[in-house]
């Protein structure tokens, strides 16, 4: 007998395809390779936009660096240093094509390339965030699981309190209070400054735990009401739970096992949405603390209508954005088997 | 005064944690820091915190020729650079005068067209290339053709700047020219760079690490975030700076500045401008508040190219309908004074009182509304808490006299197309300087050829020109009394409070112009570095 007569079952490699071509017929790969290619008319559009809102703006960097009691003749020789005597359309294709060979410019005002500009500042944005951001995850999904466990139990009413009082405060005043409470009276935690990593772990964590509590804690209140309700849902109305508790799985299992395993794809959804609006937190929230992020950088270059600055922040943050939504969608297919981008 | 962006939300926030900004209760150190300062120690660091939408942004680096916001930058400028002259006065602010630094002295010619300066002989700058005639021509060269806020508007002539000897620099002028002594402490001229660092580094790299002869030299400098300094071993004076290390820091406003202090992450904050702010910094024992004496009052700029203020019975309603007296008491607890001209009380030539000013009077501003047929007008002003808490109150007078009023408050780029545009009305400004000729003075609200100004009149222009070219400060004083007295006859502008920013310090901090008065040329006033130090 030969292998060529015998069935093929499903999950069998066939031998007739090449290693290559299993590699890049994979459907993640295909599904990576899609969004990547989306991601380029999305770029695209993002940059003229934010090019295009920038031109609204009244003011140009020249103008506004000068500020109210310039000159109009240097208002003019500045425009014409900074080559803004140049119509828009060619600013920005002369933009666009030294981005594509990676180049992505000088700063209009400061002259300095905005590739080292953000080696120095995404560091401490991208600290900021994921700390943020895992810390809030990591503190929401034990919360919502005893709230959920007993519902309207004396855990669920605290937490609810607690959701609903953090996300009634804007970020900005969150900071203020955090900074008075453990800078300021307590004296715990610096009120603002940053340390780098690289001058030790605690010093740097010192200077960030406030910053990212500031927009890690809405968050935490968003994701806690929102899983817990979640979870709530799937308990008492999905069938599937009542088939297990009807086997007497125990229910602490049945919340673990089965209802947050599918309540955490709502949960995926929402971190995925929630990124933009926790990038575009740091922005105020880097002021407050004085941290030199992206988020100051871009701050900064929107008030002097630096547009180089401006359109490199959006693209970085743009990419964060589609990068993590990708993200979301191939952790659908980790979680749930039956998902399977591609297939036939 | 140029003010960039404001976080609104912020402000709101600073007046909610106000009332819960934590410190003790106790005696206000207004103005009064330096009285218990004993003898200065040399030592230790400071932190100095800056407002990130004016004196903490500095996006075009720290070149004092290429640096556009210079003008806001005056506490770096001066850590670095020193400054050919200083603006000095006694500890309550009396007394100012502009007394050379790095130059030793000055000279008008005798029919004011010749300004020469001699500089101290043996300063170096800290790479230790020669401060000489040659460096100050090749910076005000430099410093003529670039533009910048700070940037002088000398009315030079062709080829002015000359070298008389190494340690002598001289300026032509087409025309006399007296105010330009007081020009110097906050503009670009002022600071010189070493040329040979220049060169060698080039005006990129030079700008984000300049290289000067004053009390530090630069370590770090994050642009818009923070500047590092050290204490300069080249310093020409014996036995300053005190400080080994100072630092500036950029922060997103009054608030966490405040808080970042009561903290202890910083010992110092210049132009501190939220009120209830400064009334809860005032009680705080931790901090000493110094006021500074205000030298630009607001200005009620009133349009008189198109109507109604056109018409002078319009702009008199306005001035009858305005209660500045009843606006200081009522918003900021009585804290500003109140002028009636371009000066204020800490400016030179300031007249508390003009003659013939059309004074609060709702009667007589009702009457001439009635006359002129009703007001309906239009209210602007640059976004900042003491102009926009202003234009609300000043909407409400207006009302009660039969002026329908609309408030709007811009960003910088909001005041500016609206003053190109030549359809505003009314604009809440500030006008005046510490020397009205110097800096954004009075004609930069009053001189019929400036853009921003909303007033066309010959005979006030040249009061103006006459008082900024008078070499006699008796015959300038005159004038610019003659120019206010002009502008109450025609009712061309009501003016308001003399505001000026205050200073924080932490305990054990001392400083000129940190916990002592001086006046501001503009909006801060220029500490002097070199004396600042922190008690051990």
């Amino acid at each position: 007998m030969t292998t060529a007569a015998l069935p093929r079952v499903p999950g069998d490699r066939d031998p007739r395809v090449s290693p290559l071509r299993r590699v890049t017929g994979s459907p993640a790969l295909r599904l990576v390779g899609k969004r990547l290619l989306m991601a380029i008319p999305i770029m695209l559009g993002v940059t003229i936009l934010t090019f295009w809102v920038l031109s609204l703006i009244p003011g140009n960097a020249a103008q506004q660096l000068l500020g109210a009691e310039a000159s109009p003749e240097d208002v003019a020789q500045l425009e014409e240093q900074l080559g803004l005597n140049e119509s828009g359309v060619s600013r920005y294709l002369s933009w666009l094509g030294n981005a594509l060979h990676g180049d992505l410019g000088n700063s209009l005002v400061s002259r300095q390339p905005v590739s080292e500009i953000l080696a120095d500042r995404l560091p401490v944005t991208g600290e900021l965030v994921l700390l943020a951001f895992v810390v809030s995850l990591l503190l929401a999904i034990p919360v919502a699981l005893l709230a959920a466990h007993k519902p309207n139990g004396l855990m669920d009413r605290i937490s609810m309190m607690i959701s609903t009082l953090g996300l009634s405060v804007a970020n900005y005043v969150l900071a203020l209070l955090l900074v008075l409470v453990f800078a300021v009276t307590l004296g715990w935690l610096p009120a603002i400054g940053y340390v780098p990593l690289s001058d030790g772990l605690w010093a740097n964590l010192k200077t960030m735990i406030l910053p990212s509590a500031a927009i890690g804690l809405p968050l935490f209140c968003f994701y806690t009401r929102f899983l817990r309700g979640d979870l709530v849902d799937q308990l008492q109305q999905e069938e599937y739970v009542t088939t297990a508790r009807a086997k007497g799985v125990g229910s602490w299992q049945v919340l673990l096992r089965h209802a947050f395993r599918n309540s955490s794809f709502g949960l995926i959804t929402v971190v995925g949405l929630n990124l933009g609006a926790l990038i575009g937190g740091t922005v105020i929230i880097e002021q407050i603390f004085a941290l030199p992020g992206v988020g100051q950088m871009l701050l900064q270059a929107i008030n002097t209508r630096d547009f180089v600055v401006v359109q490199a922040a959006v693209v970085i943050f743009a990419l964060v954005a589609v990068l993590a939504n990708l993200v979301v969608d191939l952790m659908y297919a980790v979680l749930d088997p039956r998902i399977r981008y591609g297939s036939r | 005064m140029r003010r960039t962006l404001k976080l609104a939300p912020l402000v709101a926030a600073a007046m909610v944690l106000a009332a819960c900004g934590g410190g003790d209760d106790g005696g206000s150190t207004d103005g009064g820091g330096a009285a218990a300062a004993g003898e200065p120690t040399a030592g230790g660091e400071v932190t100095v915190l800056e407002d990130a939408a004016f004196a903490g942004s500095w996006p075009a680096g720290l070149d004092p020729a290429t640096n556009t916001t210079g003008g806001s930058n005056i506490a770096i400028n001066q850590a670095i650079f020193g400054g050919l002259f200083l603006l000095k006065a006694d500890d309550d602010g009396s007394n100012a005068e502009v007394t050379p630094n790095q130059a030793e002295s000055y000279e008008f010619s005798d029919d004011g067209l010749t300004f020469t300066v001699k500089l101290r002989d043996g300063i170096q700058f800290s790479d230790g290339t020669p401060l000489d005639a040659e460096a100050v021509k090749f910076n005000w060269d430099r410093d003529l053709s670039n533009p910048c806020t700070c940037k002088p508007s000398w009315p030079l002539a062709p080829n002015g700047v000359s070298v008389v000897d190494p340690l002598t620099v001289q300026l032509q002028f087409t025309r006399p020219y007296a105010a330009i002594l007081a020009s110097f402490p906050a503009s670009n001229v002022n600071w010189i760079a070493s040329p040979t660092a220049l060169q060698k580094a080039g005006p990129d790299a030079f700008a984000i690490t300049p290289v000067g002869a004053g009390p530090f030299t630069v370590v770090s400098n994050q642009l818009s975030s923070s500047v590092v300094l050290e204490k300069n071993p080249n310093y020409f004076k014996e036995g300053l700076p005190y400080l080994d290390k100072l630092t500036f820091q950029s922060i997103g406003g009054d608030q966490p500045a405040y808080q970042a202090l009561q903290a202890g992450q910083a010992q110092a904050y210049e132009g501190l401008n939220t009120t209830p702010l400064l009334q809860q910094a005032q009680k705080n024992d931790q901090l000493q508040v110094t006021v500074q004496p205000a030298t630009s009052p607001y200005v009620i700029q009133l349009n008189t190219a198109i109507a109604p203020f056109n018409d002078a019975k319009a702009r008199e309603a306005i001035y009858r309908a305005t209660d500045f007296e009843a606006i200081n008491k009522g918003i900021f607890g009585g804290i500003y004074d109140v002028s009636q001209s371009f000066t204020g009380p800490g400016g030179k030539f300031y007249e508390p009182t003009v003659e013939g000013y059309p004074e609060y009077d709702l009667d007589k501003a009702k009457q001439l509304v009635k006359e002129v047929g009703g007001i309906t007008i239009r209210l602007g002003t640059i976004s900042n808490y003491v102009a926009t808490q202003i234009n609300t109150a000043l909407q409400t007078q207006w009302q009660e006299a039969g002026i329908k009023v609309e408030i709007n408050d811009y960003q910088l780029a909001g005041v500016i197309q609206e003053f190109t545009g030549g359809k505003w009305q009314a604009m809440l400004q500030t006008a005046g300087a510490w020397d009205p000729a110097a800096g954004v003075g009075v004609g930069f609200r009053f001189h019929s050829g400036v853009p921003y100004s909303g007033v066309n009149d010959p005979a006030l222009d040249k009061l103006l020109d006459d008082a900024a070219a008078t070499l006699d400060e008796g015959q300038r004083a005159d004038l610019y009394k003659q120019a206010g007295e002009l502008i109450a006859k025609n009712a061309y502008a009501p003016f308001g409070l003399a505001f000026a920013p205050a200073n924080l310090a932490v305990q054990g901090v001392h400083g000129p112009g940190l916990t002592t008065k001086i006046p501001p040329i503009l909006v801060n006033a220029g500490v002097i570095w070199d004396e600042v130090w922190r008690e051990q």
